[in-house]
Parts: C-alpha cells; sequence; structure tokens
C-alpha cells in the first residue's frame, strides 16, 4: 500500500512539468504573410504588417501573444479564427529603413518576465521568445532622383550647346 | 467678478470627484486616420487606428470593427478590419494598421469605426465608442494620377524621335559637307 503511494507520488512528480506547462505552446509552428509600405505616396510613414498564425504540437487555442519591436511591446490583435493574429508596426519613414527586422513573440509567461525585466532596467535581449519573425524591408521609394522634365531640358541644352560651338568654330 | 471664479471653481470642485470616480474604470480613445499622401484608384490606402486607454485600469475584451468600407468599392491587401485584444492595459496605447486598395475613384466619406469594451473585471456590460472619422476624401482615377506623376519616360523618347528628323538631317548634310571640304585646309594649316 506504501509502496503504491510513493509510485503515485513519483508518477506525479514527473508529471508536474507536463502539467505546469499545460498553458505553454509547445514547438509553435508559424506562417506569416507580411506587408510593408512600398511607396511614400501610399502612407506618409512606414507600416509594417504581419499577420501570423500559430499551430502548437500539443493543440493549444486562445493564447495571448506579446510582440517586442525596436524596444517597444504591443499586444499581438486576435483576427477572428483561433490562433491568427495581427501585428501593425508603424513609425517614420526614417526609422524604418530598408533591411530585415526581427520582431520577438512571447506568450503571457514571457512576456512577464520581460515586463520584469524591463522594470528592473535589464538586459532584455537574453529572455527567450515563442518564436520570432523576420521581416524584410525592401524600403520606401519616394520618387525618381530626377525629374524626367530636367532630363530633358538637358538633353536640349546639351544639342543646342553642341550646335552652337560648333558654328561658332565655323565662322572662325 | 470675485463671485463668479468662485462659481466657477465651485463648479470644477463638483466634477473632480465624479471624474475621478469614472477613472478607475478603463477608458478607450479611437483615433481612426488615412495615412496617405494621394488616394489613388488601385494604389494601397493605408488606415491607421491608434487607441489610447486614458482610464485606470486594463479595458478587457476589446473589440474594434470597421464596417465603414463596402467590399464594392474595397479590396483588402492585408489587415483585418474586425480585430480584438484581451486586454489593454492602462496608459498604453496600440496601433492597428488596415491596407485595402480602393475600386473606384471619386469622392469617399471615411466615417469612424466602432470599438467596444469592459471597463472593470465585474463589469458584464460593455462600453461601446466610436473613433474619429477622417471625413471625406477624394480618390483620383490611376489615369489622372499617372498624367500627373508618372515619369513619362516613353512620351520623351516618342518626342525625342520626332525632332531627331529635323536635326539629325541638317547635322548629317553639315556634317558632310565639312568632312568633304574640310580637308584641304587642315593639310594647308600643316
Amino acid at each position: 500500500m506504501a509502496a503504491t503511494g510513493k509510485v503515485l507520488v513519483v508518477v506525479a512528480l514527473f508529471m508536474l512539468p507536463i502539467i505546469a506547462n499545460g498553458d505553454m505552446c509547445l514547438g509553435p509552428q508559424v506562417t506569416s504573410q507580411t506587408y510593408t509600405t512600398p511607396e511614400v505616396i501610399v502612407s506618409t510613414e512606414t507600416v509594417f504588417i504581419v499577420e501570423f498564425s500559430v499551430t502548437c504540437k500539443n493543440g493549444l487555442k486562445n493564447i495571448n501573444l506579446y510582440a517586442e519591436f525596436g524596444g517597444k511591446t504591443v499586444p499581438a490583435s486576435k483576427i477572428g479564427e483561433p490562433n491568427k493574429f495581427q501585428l501593425s508596426l508603424t513609425d517614420e519613414h526614417k526609422k524604418l529603413p530598408s533591411g530585415t527586422y526581427q520582431v520577438r513573440v512571447f506568450d503571457e509567461e514571457g512576456f512577464a518576465w520581460l515586463r520584469k525585466a524591463q522594470r528592473s532596467g535589464e538586459n532584455t535581449e537574453n529572455i527567450k521568445p515563442l518564436f520570432t519573425l523576420d521581416l524584410s524591408h525592401p524600403g520606401v521609394w519616394s520618387g525618381p532622383y530626377l525629374q524626367s522634365e530636367f532630363v530633358a531640358a538637358m538633353v536640349a541644352i546639351f544639342v543646342w550647346w553642341s550646335a552652337y560651338t560648333a558654328k561658332s568654330r565655323l565662322q572662325l | 467678478m470675485k463671485l463668479w471664479i468662485a462659481a466657477l471653481l465651485l463648479a470644477f470642485a463638483c466634477y473632480i470627484p465624479t471624474g475621478a470616480e469614472e477613472e478607475s474604470e478603463a477608458r478607450l480613445l479611437v483615433a481612426k486616420n488615412i495615412l496617405n499622401q494621394y488616394l489613388v484608384e488601385g494604389k494601397d490606402l493605408t488606415v491607421e487606428y491608434r487607441i489610447y486607454n486614458v482610464g485606470r485600469s486594463s479595458a478587457l475584451d476589446v473589440r474594434l470593427k470597421d464596417d465603414s468600407f463596402p467590399d464594392a468599392d474595397f479590396e483588402s491587401v492585408r489587415g483585418n478590419l474586425r480585430v480584438s485584444w484581451d486586454r489593454l492595459a492602462p496608459n498604453s496605447n496600440v496601433t492597428h494598421a488596415v491596407i485595402l486598395r480602393p475600386l473606384k475613384s471619386g469622392y469617399f466619406n471615411f466615417t469612424s469605426a466602432e470599438i467596444s469594451y469592459r471597463t472593470t473585471e465585474e463589469s458584464t456590460e460593455r462600453q461601446t465608442g466610436y473613433s474619429s472619422s477622417p471625413g471625406e476624401g477624394g480618390i483620383v482615377p490611376l489615369k489622372e494620377f499617372d498624367r500627373r506623376f508618372s515619369p513619362h519616360v516613353l512620351d520623351w523618347l516618342v518626342f525625342a524621335i520626332m525632332t531627331l528628323p529635323s536635326l539629325g538631317i541638317p547635322f548629317l548634310l553639315w556634317y558632310s559637307s565639312k568632312s568633304k571640304y574640310d580637308m584641304p585646309k587642315a593639310k594647308k594649316g600643316n
């Protein structure tokens, strides 16, 4: 009787981490689609949108996720279907030049750790996110460097100048 | 005059306690903005929603929905017009963006989005609010926009080819006569 009791305790001890991890997403599989502002006409600020869906190995649904980007943390917004999220990040054009950006995504637990570290002014780099999203931004097109009218005028002036110099050389 | 000031102070004194009472709850303000420099038919339209929680506690089960973009007039590119957050902390703000594509040109009245949330843990009633409305905006037809802003490279090339005969033919005539008569002169010089 006592032996079975011990076995039960040992089994319970082994089960404990699994039970405790019941609200954690294990082995997240992420599929994402991104949008970045292509040209200035379309927006006065650079906008990044990431839509992503997460599937957990343990079939966890209805999780809350938080994203850390450029020192700021924002809650990911949920869109209709379970475990589908959207992240919107906006900033000035200058502050978000072309390049690859990393967005670190945390679950509730990770977010609590992150907040704790931020409050005590510790380095947040060491906190392991649930996953990271890569964002490649090709840059914002702000129109051609030279106006076509300007190029055409320059060509016309060059043609006139070469003709004029040729003519003046002829009269000498 | 002094009486007037006293009355004003009294009015504020009455207002403050009620204000403090309200602020123990969550209070959301939503700003809806169109970020475009130009609204062009068939080009992206960037709509940004900024939600501020100016209350003292977290707003719970926040739902933002915007039904002001009819399917007949706008095509969705990325982002959703119906989103939710479980919790928005006090004194924080969150940004949401949606990219749409106008299918028709002409004037369109951009109206407000709707937000609903619970103000405290205990409350079962949902508070409903509306965002600011960006107002009327003119969506430019793509042709009109191109006429104003495209580099017109093809047009300039056509122009160059059209001016080529009137410049090129005299030049060729001059060049042929020059190469015929210039030779002796050059020899003389030597």
